[in-house]
C-alpha cells in the first residue's frame, strides 16, 4: 500500500468552477440589491404622541372647569350686598333681636360723626315716604 | 493599517459609502467566494451565502468598531452565514448535517461546476469525516492559504490550537486517502 503524504504530493486544488463572468455579474448584482439608505423609522406611536398629549391636555383642562368654578367661588369674599340681601329676606333676625344682642358700648363704636347739612336732611326726609312709620317706631 | 483606517472612515461615510462598498465587493468576492464554496461546496448555494454575506456586511458597517481588521471581520461574517445556511438546509430536509455533506458529496461529480479528478474527490470525501472545526481550519490552511494568524483572529482560536488541529487534520486525511 501506498502511503500517501499531503506535504509530498503537488498541491490539490479544490476542482471548483465558476460560471463564466460570475464575479463581473456579481459585483453588478450586489451593487443594485443593496439597501438605498436606511430608512428613518418613525414608529406609529412616536408619529401620534403630539396629538395623543394635545388631545390629553385638553381632556384635563375640560375636567378641571368645573372644579375651577367651585374654587373661584368659594375663595372669594362675601359680597356685602348679597349678605345684606339674604339678612333682610331669608332670616329671621328683626330689629328688636339686634336691640337685644348690642350693648351699649357697641351702639358707642357705632356713632359716627357724619356731618350733614340741612339741605341733605330735607332731601332725604321729603324722599322718604315712610317717614311717618318710622317716627312712630 | 492607514490605509485600511481611511477606507473604514470612506465606508461609514454615507457620501463615500456605495463607492467604497463597490472596491470592498471588488477585492474580496473572489477569496469570499473560494471561503464559502469550500464550506458548502455547490455553487449556487454559494451563490446565495455570498450574497447574503455582502448585505450584512453593508447593513453592519456600522456596528464595525476597527477592534479587527476589516478582512477578518468579513470571513467571520462569512463563516457564520455558510455554517447557518447548512444548518438550516439540513434541518428543512430533516437529515443530519453529515449526510447532507456526503449527499453535496455523491453530487459533486454530476456537478457542472466541478471538474475534480479521483484525487480531488477523494480530499473532498477525506474532509468531510473530520470534525466542523477541523474541516474549516484544513480549508483555510490548505486550499485558501491563509495565515495561521489571519485563522485565528477569524476562528477567535490560538495559533498553537490551530497548528494542533491541522496536523491531526491531516494526518486524518493521509490515513483516508492511504487506505481508500
Amino acid at each position: 500500500m501506498k502511503t500517501f503524504k499531503l506535504e509530498n504530493e503537488p498541491k490539490i486544488e479544490t476542482g471548483f468552477k465558476t460560471p463564466d463572468d460570475y464575479f463581473e455579474n456579481f459585483s453588478v448584482k450586489m451593487i443594485e440589491q443593496l439597501p438605498a439608505g436606511e430608512p428613518k423609522i418613525i414608529y406609529i406611536f412616536q408619529k401620534r404622541k403630539n396629538i395623543i398629549l394635545m388631545v390629553a391636555a385638553v381632556l384635563v383642562i375640560a375636567l378641571m372647569i368645573p372644579n375651577l368654578n367651585y374654587t373661584t367661588a368659594s375663595s372669594q369674599a362675601l359680597d356685602r350686598i348679597a349678605l345684606e340681601n339674604y339678612i333682610n329676606y331669608q332670616s329671621n333676625v328683626n330689629q328688636y333681636d339686634l336691640m337685644r344682642v348690642l350693648e351699649t358700648k357697641d351702639i358707642t363704636n357705632m356713632n359716627t360723626s357724619i356731618v350733614l347739612e340741612d339741605e341733605t336732611i330735607e332731601d332725604v326726609l321729603s324722599a322718604n315716604s315712610n317717614l311717618e312709620n318710622l317716627i312712630l317706631e | 493599517m492607514q490605509e485600511e483606517q481611511e477606507f473604514i472612515k470612506r465606508l461609514l461615510n454615507p457620501k463615500t459609502q456605495n463607492q467604497a462598498f463597490q472596491r470592498l465587493i471588488s477585492d474580496y468576492q473572489r477569496p469570499l467566494y473560494n471561503h464559502v464554496r469550500n464550506i458548502v461546496l455547490n455553487h449556487d448555494d454559494t451563490d446565495d451565502v455570498l450574497q447574503n454575506t455582502f448585505i450584512k456586511i453593508f447593513r453592519h458597517l456600522k456596528n464595525f468598531n476597527g477592534d479587527s481588521k476589516i478582512f477578518s471581520w468579513m470571513y467571520r461574517i462569512a463563516t457564520n452565514e455558510a455554517l447557518t445556511f447548512l444548518k438550516q438546509k439540513s434541518k428543512l430536509s430533516g437529515i443530519s448535517s453529515e449526510t447532507l455533506q456526503n449527499k453535496t458529496l455523491d453530487n459533486l461529480e454530476a456537478d457542472v461546476f466541478f471538474d475534480g479528478n479521483e484525487i480531488q474527490l477523494k480530499l473532498q470525501k477525506a474532509i468531510a469525516l473530520l470534525p466542523e472545526k477541523q474541516q474549516l481550519i484544513f480549508k483555510m490552511k490548505y486550499f485558501e492559504e491563509l495565515k495561521y494568524e489571519e485563522i485565528s483572529e477569524i476562528l477567535g482560536t490560538s495559533v498553537g490550537g490551530l497548528k494542533a488541529s491541522y496536523h491531526i487534520a491531516v494526518k486524518k486525511i493521509e490515513t483516508y486517502v492511504s487506505t481508500n
